[in-house]
């Protein structure tokens, strides 16, 4: 028996509970008994075996590095162990499964763990599982998406095996992390698995609504590994008997699921009732209309209607953008990706190519650091396959690659990409001969990127053309010829379409009213995935517009959510316009009325006069307030907030001019192990205020790479936060680091569990009760220097 | 959760201020209707049986490390784990806002430090709805005293929080996502309270706890 024959049965039949059947003593881990006492897992296996599971899941739900950390148990071993135990009793009756669960920790954003760190851990579990003989292998009880394609990719990376995968949902329809149904099913199927469902969590008649849903995303096979209901917190059991169970599972054979088995608190007796229960069923699954779609870990986005894809994310033409990545800046793009989520953008352009920058390390970074803010989804945007590969490695879901063409060397490097890490691709028409003037022309181009794709298995669902818009201004037919392809492309191939809208008014006075009635003909003609500012003049109201228009946008509903409750004047402040200062707006919080003033000092002053003559003396009020117990830390935050928004307009007004005004630079981190950081970002607002260059090196950072810093940028002094008692070590341990690596550098550090005298006793320079004290810190360090 | 469940004078207390002017009275409740409309607060809790053995106490087998905890659950004979998660979403919001408005990111702290304690509460109202002839204990997490954070990962197992409410500790004993909270809660048949264990009696005085606790009220 082998997995493809296995899979020509209308249901297949897993196994149930392991940890329910074991009954652990207080302590013991269930990988360890494949080597200390295989017995009793073996018995298990018979069990289910006999009440007719056709697919044993060998127990090593949690044999891997990171969940083992500490308990002595070498995953490999345990692995072999229980393969060969699980073989043992199956003797070519049963499959056997590596059943692979989460590592128990987060993922970066939501955790500390890095996609590469969770890669290796499962890159071994996959080996020994593979080199043990498994048959095949279950990634199964996973709630975020990017540890699912983490486990995912280990396995189709270093097996040949067919990989079945599941993920726990709540009654909500999305997993503890956020990740909807939606968008395990278009990553999970585009990355290759061979069937796809839902375990663990719940009951099955909670999980029935869900699986559903899931039926409605995808056409793989479905697998449902329900628990015995739900848990009862006094007495630890389960509330739903096997026929209970069996009753309610046997719906979900109408919806396309073939795999059927149990999860926690189910037993051979529930596998024996769901076998009786389904015995002459005739499965069916509803039909499914083919539709493309992208997705991030948290939201998935459906082409149905024109979908607005954010552009600002890129350095070309843009002088602060460009500054940003080369300073490595990476707050400017969360801003930049806030502020276009916030303006109605559905999915947002991702490219850092731009002189000076390595894409292959920037732009993964750019991705990690952008996705921590927004759940939309990304299109990575390079012509580097090594820069693609880097970020399509570490992106949660089902991104768009922008982009390919019609040339041989991409086609040959692009498209195995998109095919292996399961995206959506845009495609270019131009090729070796540039780009054709004609419709026809880049029509042929399109088709033949399209017959490139579909060769490689790349569903035509997830292939888009990109028509190109040409400068209207240097060629009179250019528009009608872009148009022209977009409307054949959509008519004749059915794909989804891409422009840039803002090239054509390039050259020309009044763009945006040119990019607007460019972007009316075009949505007319068949466009539906424009490239666009979402924040220039009356882009999203077309495109709003045109989606009602069009009869895409079900009671006006979304027409309606935009613009009712819009004001009517501008939003007013506390103060009149005419009497405020900049120094009063400051003082007060006023983060429009600050940049506002600041933007109106700039036209007749010097950008510096401005910061030490108004900012800074506004600064120091709030802040003599603050130590004199007037205002608060809220106070003190909204004021400094407020600054920031000034210098955020002179920065703007002086992209370049920046470091001539530096008082100096300062390198930041929360330290190894700890994840909180509002208290270090409050530190830097501050520090930025006061005209401090402050390198942020973000949380969970390890020593060595703070030092690095420290000399990299020649600093004279490091701030370092930790908010727990089980990562002040790490502080001790990185201030220690810096005086043998880089002596002479000063110190300050900060933090809820931190004191006075056990900052001496670490060796800091510095404790700084509070952001105000670093800062005075700070002054005193670089007066010295 | 409503903004109507949070404690308004808690939040001032969480962010160390005694009173809010007006600019920020209105950021406040934006910021408490932003985290209601997010949160989809989780939590679970399973009661074990404790046992005394000759090196202290042992809970569903796990031995309970330091002698603060076993004040605490003096005279009980079995304890409540709890475990509250906000859940990843609130965490997002926060550091989304600390990008963009660092002064809303610091209101939505401090709300969400309130919201979970709100939920541990209603938690503890349900422990106690189970055990109608059972006196409770206040609750006591690790870090409190000499109950080391490191126990946490073993707490955490103990309720099968990952499976359960999507709860994780890091290798250096972070909950992640990061508002939540693990305790426990000792029952027994006689009345426990008793101000010199840990915990909010609101009998400051007493409390080992009174030098850095958020909930002690703020000297005027």
């Amino acid at each position: 028996m082998d997995f493809s024959s296995l899979c020509k049965q209308d249901f297949v039949f897993l196994d149930g509970g392991m940890g329910t059947m074991l009954h652990l003593a207080p302590g013991e881990l269930p990988e360890a008994l494949n080597l200390t006492d295989p017995k009793r897992v073996a018995a298990v296996h018979q069990a289910y075996l006999d009440a007719g599971s056709q697919i044993l899941y060998a127990n090593t739900f949690g044999a891997n590095r990171l969940k083992l950390h500490g308990s002595g148990i070498d995953p490999t071993e345990s692995i072999a162990a229980a393969i060969r135990n699980a073989k043992q009793i199956a003797n070519g009756k049963a499959l056997v499964a590596l059943d692979v669960g989460p590592t128990g920790q987060l993922l970066h954003p939501a955790g500390t763990l890095s996609f590469d760190d969770a890669y290796d851990c499962y890159r071994e579990t996959m080996m020994a599982g593979a080199n043990a003989g498994a048959d095949l292998i279950v990634i199964e009880t996973m709630s975020d998406l990017l540890e699912m394609k983490a486990a995912f990719l280990a396995a189709k990376e270093h097996t040949t095996l067919p990989v079945l995968c599941t993920m726990s949902f709540t009654e909500t329809g999305r997993t503890f992390t956020g990740c909807p149904i939606s968008a395990m099913a278009l990553t999970l199927e585009a990355l290759g698995a061979a069937a796809i469902g839902i375990n663990c969590s719940l009951g099955p008649r909670e999980i029935y609504p869900l699986m559903q849903e899931l039926s409605q995303w995808t056409t793989l096979p479905l697998i449902a590994k329900a628990n015995a209901g739900l848990p009862d917190p006094v007495t630890g059991g389960y509330d739903i008997s096997p026929e209970e169970f069996a009753a309610a599972l046997l719906p979900y054979a109408q919806y396309g699921v073939q795999f059927f088995g149990g999860c926690c608190g189910t037993t051979p007796d529930f596998i024996r009732a769901v076998r009786q229960v389904l015995n002459g069923v005739s499965p069916t699954r509803p039909a499914l209309e083919p539709k493309s779609a992208v997705c991030s870990g948290t939201k998935t986005v459906l082409l149905d209607r024109p979908r607005v894809i954010g552009e600002r994310i890129n350095p070309t033409g843009k002088k602060r953008m460009k500054q940003a990545l080369l300073d490595g800046d990476m707050d400017y793009l969360r801003n930049e990706a806030i502020t276009q989520t916030e303006s109605g953008a559905d999915i947002l352009d991702v490219n850092v190519g731009t002189p000076g920058i390595d894409e292959a390390a920037v732009l993964p970074q750019a991705v990690r650091a952008i996705i921590e803010v927004t759940d939309l989804p990304l299109q990575l945007d390079s012509s580097d396959p090594a820069a693609l590969e880097a970020a399509l490695r570490c992106y949660p879901g089902k991104p768009i690659i922008n982009s390919v063409c019609g040339k041989e060397s991409s086609l040959a490097s692009i498209l195995p990409l998109v095919k292996h890490y399961g995206a959506a691709i845009v495609g270019l028409t131009l090729d070796e001969n540039g780009i054709p003037a004609s419709a026809e022309e880049r029509f042929a181009i399109g088709k033949r990127i399209l017959e490139r794709a579909l060769a490689l298995g790349i569903p035509k669902t997830d292939i888009y053309l990109d028509c190109l818009t040409m400068t209207a201004s240097t060629d009179p037919n250019g528009p009608t010829e872009t148009l022209t392809a977009v409307s054949r492309v959509r008519k004749e191939l059915d794909l989804q379409t891409v422009l840039g809208v803002s090239n054509i008014s390039f050259g020309l006075p009044n763009r945006p009213l040119l990019n607007r009635a460019f972007l009316n003909m075009a949505l007319s003609a068949g466009l539906t995935l424009p490239i666009l500012n979402p924040m220039a003049e009356g882009m999203m109201d077309t495109v709003r517009a045109y989606r009602l228009l069009a009869g895409m946008d079900e009671n006006c509903a979304a027409f309606i959510a935009a613009y009712q409750n819009q004001p009517t004047a501008a939003p007013t402040s506390t103060a009149s316009q005419s009497d405020m200062t900049l120094e009063s707006a400051v003082v007060h919080g006023l983060r429009q009325d600050a940049a506002r003033l600041t933007a109106a000092a700039l036209e007749q002053q010097d950008a510096l006069d401005i910061i030490n003559h108004m900012l800074i003396p506004a600064l120091d009020t709030v802040g003599a307030d603050y130590e004199a117990g007037r205002a608060f830390l809220p106070q003190l935050i909204q004021a400094a907030t407020a600054a920031q928004s000034a210098f955020g307009v002179i920065k703007q007004t002086l992209a370049v001019k920046q470091e001539s005004q530096s008082k100096g630079k300062i390198v930041i981190a929360t330290v190894q192990g700890d994840v909180h950081d509002i208290g270090k970002n409050i530190v830097k607002l501050l520090l930025e205020n006061y005209g401090y260059t402050v390198i942020d090196l973000g949380k969970d950072v390890p020593p060595q790479t703070i030092v690095d810093a420290a000399i990299a940028h020649q600093v004279s002094l490091v701030g370092l936060s930790a908010l727990m008692t089980t990562t002040v070590g790490a502080m001790a341990e990185t201030i220690a680091l810096l005086h043998a690596q880089y002596p002479g550098c000063k110190t300050v550090v900060g933090g809820a569990v931190l004191t006075e005298d056990y900052a001496q006793s670490i060796g800091a320079d510095c404790y700084a009760k509070d952001a105000k004290a670093t800062v005075d810190f700070a002054k005193r360090v670089y007066k010295e220097d | 959760m409503t903004p109507q469940q949070l404690s308004i004078p808690d939040i001032l207390g969480y962010l160390g201020t005694p009173t809010l002017d007006d600019t920020l009275s209105a950021a406040l409740q934006q910021a408490m209707d932003t985290l209601c409309a997010a949160v989809t607060p989780r939590s679970c809790w399973q009661s074990f049986p404790l046992n005394r053995a000759d090196t202290g106490l042992t809970l569903a087998g796990l031995p309970l490390a330091g002698s603060d905890i076993q004040t605490h659950l003096q005279g009980c004979t079995q304890a409540v784990v709890m475990a509250v998660t906000l859940s990843d979403a609130v965490d997002r919001l926060i550091r989304t806002a600390q990008a963009q408005d660092m002064t809303q990111a610091v209101l939505l702290d401090a709300v969400a430090a309130d919201a979970v304690e709100q939920v541990c509460e209603s938690v503890v109202q349900e422990i106690r709805t189970r055990f109608p002839n059972c006196y409770l204990t206040e609750r006591f997490s690790a870090g409190y005293g000499d109950f080391p954070l490191e126990m946490q990962p073993d707490l955490l197992r103990l309720l099968d929080a990952g499976k359960r409410i999507g709860l994780t500790v890091t290798q250096s004993g972070m909950l992640v996502p990061m508002k939540s909270v693990t305790a426990l809660i000792g029952l027994s048949a006689q009345p426990t309270k008793d101000a010199r264990r840990f915990g909010c009696g609101h009998a400051c005085a007493l409390c080992p706890l009174r030098d850095d606790c958020p909930h002690r009220p703020i000297p005027s």
